[in-house]
C-alpha cells in the first residue's frame, strides 16, 4: 500500500516535471516571437501566420511586424498585387528596416528610427504615452488615442496618429529633454491608400494588447507574414516541431515511429 | 549513510539556505521586477502610473499669456485703468502658474524656458507701462493747472521728460523680444497676433508721450534739461558687479536727500555732498538680465533717465550626497557664477527620481544643504537652479545616485516568530507524552485512592443526556481530573473507569440516549458507590 502511494507521488512529480520541461523547451523569450508567452512576445495576438505571399486573403489585414529580412522583387510584386486587389497591409516597424520595401512599393512613407518621448503622459516612462488619432481610417474607428510604447516617427503619407506638441526624440536616452533636443509633434502612423505604416511594433506585444483593445479588434482578421516578420524563433525544438507539423512525410514518419513499437509488442504477444 | 547523518545534512542545508535568503531578503533589489524593458519597449504593467499632471496645459497657457499681453496693452492704451488692473492681475496669476509648470516639467532648458524669460520681462514692462501711463496722465492734467507758475511748470516738465525717456527705453526692450517670442509661438502653433498687437499698442502709448513732451518743448514753456542729472558707471555689469549710480543737483544744497529709482522701484537714498554730487554703489543682484532704467528725484525735481544693461552670466551648481542614516540623505553643494562668485540667498531645487522637487536655499557663501528622507533603494538626485528673476542662466548638477538601506528589519516579526516557535515546541513537548505514552499518564494524576469524596449531585428530573453529562462532570471532579480533559482523555488517564467514560463519549458525541438502568449505573460509579468501578 505504502509503495503504491509512493509510486503515484513519483509519477505525479514526473508528470509535473515533464510539463515544466515541455513549456520550457517550446517557449522562448525572443522579442515579438509567437512562441514567447512573456510580456514582449506576441503569443496572445489573435492572428494567423502565412508563409506564402502569393495567395493572400484580401479580407484579412496582412501584418508585417518588426521586419528583419529583405523582400525579393517577386515578393514585392505579390504585395503590390495584394494591395491592388484591395487588401490592407500594415507595416509595423521602428528600426527603419521596412524603408527599402516602402521604396520598392513606390510609397513616399518612411520610418525615421528614434526614440520618441513625451511630457504628456501618465506613466513614469517618457516613451509610453498616448498619440492622438488624426486620420479617418477604419483601423482607428472608435479610437480617440492610442497608447504607444517607445515609437518611432513616420514621415510622408496621410497622418493617422500624431503625438502632442511636447514630444521629443530622446537621442541621448536620458528620459528628459536636453542638449539639442526640441519639442514638436510627430506622426507615428501614416497611410497611403491601403498601405499603412506604424512606427510602433510594440502595439502587438502581449503586454500592450489590453492597452488598445479597440485598435486590435479593428485590425482583425490578421495574417502575419511569418517569413519577414520578427515573430519567428531560433528555438530548434520549436522549429523542429513546426517543420514536422508542416511537412506531411515527416508527420507520417513520426506517427509511424510512435505506432511501430506498439505494433511490434502486440505482434510478439500473438506469436507467443 | 545512516538516517541521523542524512537528517543532519538536510538540516544544515536548510539552515544554510535560510541564512542566504535572509541576507538577500533585506536587499530591495530582490523585490524589483527584472527584464521589464528593452530598447524597443517597456512592459507597461511594470511601469509606475502617475498623475498626467499639467503638461497638457503648458501650450494653452502660453497661448493665454500672449493673449493677455494684447488685452492688457490695449486697456492701457485706452486708459481704462480699472480693466487694466484686472488684466494685469490675471496676467500675473497666469505667469505664476506658467513658471511653476516650467519648473515642475523640467523644461527650463528648452525654448519654453526662453519663452518664460521673455514673458517675465514682458510682465515687468507692462506693469511699468501701466504705472507710467497713469503717472503721465496725472502730469498732463497738472501741466495745465500750473501754467503760469514757472517753477512748478518746470518741475512737471522735468518729470514728464523722465517718464518719456523711461517709456521709450522700455518700449525698445519690449519690441526687441518680439522676434524670439513670435518664433517660439509659431513653433507651438500658438496665435501670436495679440502679442504683436501689444507691441503696437505699447508703441502708440510711448509715441503719445513723445508727442506731448515735444508739444510742451515746442511751446517754449520750459527747458527739457533738469537741474538734477543722473548717470550709471559703467553702463553694463553682471551679477555681483557694483555699478555707480550718481550725478549732481545744480539747484540742491549739501545734505539734500536724493531718492534713486531703478526700474521705478526705490533702490536707495543718497545725500548731496559739498560739491552737490551724490553717488550710490548699486550691486547687481536679483534683477533680470537686459536693459534697465535709473532716475533720481529730489523732492519734486526729477532727473533725466539713465539706462544700463545687466548682462546674463552662466552658473554652475554642485551636488554631493552623504547618508545621514538609513532613511535620510544629506544633499550639499555650491552655486557659483562663471567667475566663481557665490550666488547668495538663491532658491535651489533638488529633483528626486525625476518627479519630486525639494526646495533649498543658498546661504551667504552660495552653499546649500538639505536633508531629504527617502525610502530604501536607489534614488537619482539632481540639484537645479532655475534663475527666476536673476541675471543668470539656469544650471543643474550631474545626477547623483543615493542608495539607502532603509530602516532595517523590525525586530518584532523575529521576536514573534521565536515566541511562536517556542510556544509550539512547548505545546508539542507537553502533548507528546499524552499521545505516545498513555499508560504513563495516570502516574502524573492523583491515584483514584486519592480521589475526592463523592460530590453531591442530583440528576432527578433532568433529560437523560444532560443527566449523563452531570454524572461525567461529577466523576471527573471526583477523580481530580482537569476540566479540560475530554471523555477519551479521561478514559486514558483513568483506565479503571474506561467503561464509564467510553459510554459517556458515545452519549455525548454519537448522540445516543442512555436508558434509565444505564443512568443508574453511571450514577453509582460517579458517586463512588461501585467497588469494582466499572
Amino acid at each position: 500500500m505504502q509503495i503504491e502511494r509512493e509510486a503515484w507521488a513519483v509519477l505525479l512529480i514526473l508528470l509535473l516535471a515533464a510539463a515544466v520541461a515541455y513549456a520550457h523547451v517550446t517557449t522562448t523569450t525572443e522579442e515579438y516571437s509567437r512562441y514567447n508567452t512573456g510580456w514582449n512576445g506576441t503569443s496572445a495576438l489573435p492572428a494567423e501566420e502565412v508563409r506564402d505571399l502569393r495567395n493572400l486573403d484580401t479580407a484579412a489585414t496582412l501584418l508585417i511586424l518588426a521586419p528583419d529580412r529583405p523582400f525579393t522583387a517577386e515578393e514585392v510584386g505579390y504585395l503590390r498585387t495584394f494591395l491592388d486587389a484591395g487588401g490592407r497591409v500594415v507595416i509595423a516597424d521602428e528600426q527603419g528596416a521596412a524603408n527599402s520595401l516602402l521604396a520598392d512599393l513606390g510609397s513616399t512613407m518612411r520610418v525615421r528610427p528614434g526614440n520618441l518621448s513625451s511630457l504628456e503622459r501618465d506613466r513614469a516612462d517618457p516613451g509610453i504615452f498616448a498619440a492622438r488619432v488624426v486620420g479617418n481610417t477604419s483601423l482607428f474607428a472608435g479610437v480617440g488615442t492610442v497608447l504607444v510604447n517607445r515609437p518611432a516617427a513616420v514621415t510622408g503619407g496621410e497622418p493617422l496618429l500624431e503625438t502632442a506638441a511636447l514630444t521629443w526624440e530622446d537621442a541621448d536616452g536620458d528620459g528628459r529633454i536636453s542638449g539639442d533636443e526640441v519639442f514638436g509633434t510627430a506622426v507615428t502612423c501614416a497611410a497611403e491608400g491601403n498601405l499603412t505604416v506604424l512606427g510602433d511594433e510594440s502595439l502587438f506585444i502581449n503586454a500592450m494588447l489590453a492597452e488598445n483593445p479597440q485598435f486590435i479588434e479593428n485590425i482583425q482578421p490578421v495574417q502575419v507574414d511569418r517569413i519577414h516578420s520578427g515573430t519567428g524563433t531560433a528555438n530548434p525544438i520549436v522549429n523542429t516541431r513546426l517543420w514536422i507539423q508542416e511537412t506531411p512525410p515527416a508527420a507520417a514518419a513520426v506517427a509511424a515511429l510512435a505506432i511501430l513499437p506498439v505494433a511490434w509488442h502486440f505482434g510478439r504477444k500473438r506469436d507467443d | 549513510m545512516n538516517a541521523r547523518a542524512s537528517h543532519t545534512i538536510l538540516a544544515a542545508a536548510a539552515v544554510l539556505v535560510l541564512v542566504l535568503i535572509g541576507v538577500q531578503a533585506v536587499d530591495p533589489v530582490l523585490y524589483a521586477a527584472k527584464n521589464i524593458s528593452t530598447a524597443a519597449h517597456a512592459d507597461p504593467a511594470t511601469i509606475q502610473k502617475r498623475s498626467p499632471g499639467d503638461a497638457a496645459s503648458l501650450v494653452p497657457l502660453m497661448d493665454d499669456l500672449l493673449g493677455q499681453t494684447g488685452t492688457l496693452a490695449l486697456t492701457i492704451k485706452l486708459k481704462d485703468y480699472e480693466s487694466a488692473e484686472r488684466d494685469l492681475a490675471r496676467y500675473s496669476e497666469l505667469s505664476r502658474r506658467f513658471d511653476r509648470l516650467v519648473v515642475t516639467l523640467d523644461v527650463s532648458g528648452t525654448d519654453i524656458g526662453e519663452f518664460q524669460q521673455n514673458n517675465r520681462q514682458n510682465q515687468d514692462a507692462l506693469t511699468a507701462l501701466l504705472n507710467d501711463t497713469r503717472q503721465f496722465d496725472a502730469l498732463q492734467r497738472l501741466e495745465i493747472e500750473v501754467r503760469g507758475d514757472d517753477e512748478q511748470h518746470m518741475t512737471v516738465v522735468y518729470e514728464g521728460e523722465a517718464l518719456r525717456q523711461k517709456m521709450r527705453e522700455s518700449f525698445s526692450a519690449y519690441a526687441k523680444r518680439e522676434a524670439a517670442t513670435v518664433r517660439i509661438a509659431e513653433h507651438y502653433d500658438i496665435n501670436a497676433t495679440p502679442y504683436q498687437e501689444s507691441v503696437d499698442h505699447f508703441a502708440e502709448v510711448a509715441d503719445a508721450a513723445n508727442g506731448w513732451q515735444e508739444e510742451i518743448n515746442g511751446n517754449g514753456t520750459g527747458p527739457a534739461q533738469s537741474p538734477l542729472v543722473i548717470a550709471v558707471t559703467p553702463v553694463e555689469g553682471s551679477y555681483g558687479d557694483v555699478l555707480l549710480i550718481g550725478g549732481a543737483h545744480a539747484g540742491g544744497r549739501p545734505g539734500t536727500p536724493i531718492d534713486i529709482y531703478v526700474d521705478s522701484r526705490m533702490a536707495a537714498t543718497a545725500a548731496l555732498d559739498d560739491g552737490r554730487a551724490y553717488v550710490h554703489p548699486y550691486q547687481v543682484g536679483r534683477i533680470l538680465a537686459g536693459p534697465h532704467l535709473a532716475y533720481a528725484t529730489a523732492g519734486t525735481i526729477y532727473s533725466n533717465v539713465a539706462a544700463f544693461e545687466v548682462l546674463p552670466q552662466n552658473t554652475s551648481i554642485t551636488l554631493a550626497l552623504a547618508e545621514v542614516n538609513g532613511t535620510t540623505v544629506a544633499c550639499t553643494g555650491n552655486l557659483t557664477t562663471d567667475d566663481a562668485r557665490p550666488v547668495t540667498q538663491a532658491p535651489v531645487l533638488i529633483r528626486v527620481d525625476g518627479d519630486t522637487l525639494v526646495a533649498a536655499e543658498t546661504d551667504g557663501n552660495g552653499t546649500y544643504r538639505k536633508d531629504i528622507p527617502l525610502p530604501a533603494g536607489e534614488h537619482a538626485l539632481r540639484a537645479e537652479f532655475h534663475a527666476a528673476g536673476y541675471p543668470l542662466n539656469a544650471s543643474e548638477s550631474p545626477t547623483e545616485i543615493a542608495t539607502l538601506r532603509g530602516e532595517g528589519l523590525s525586530p518584532f516579526p523575529f521576536a514573534a516568530a521565536i515566541a511562536a516557535a517556542a510556544g509550539t515546541g512547548w505545546y508539542l513537548r507537553r502533548r507528546r507524552p499524552e499521545e505516545n505514552t498513555p499508560a504513563a499518564e495516570p502516574e502524573a494524576t492523583p491515584p483514584p485512592e486519592a480521589a475526592r469524596p463523592a460530590p453531591q449531585v442530583s440528576i432527578a428530573g433532568l433529560p437523560p443526556r444532560e443527566a449523563a453529562t452531570v454524572l461525567f462532570c461529577a466523576l471527573r471532579a471526583r477523580l481530580n481530573l482537569p476540566k479540560t480533559k475530554t471523555p477519551r482523555d479521561c478514559a486514558r488517564i483513568a483506565p479503571a473507569y474506561a467503561v464509564f467514560f467510553e459510554r459517556y463519549e458515545r452519549i455525548r458525541y454519537a448522540g445516543e440516549t442512555p436508558s434509565e438502568e444505564e443512568l443508574m449505573d453511571m450514577e453509582r460509579i460517579a458517586l463512588g458507590g461501585d467497588a469494582d468501578r466499572a
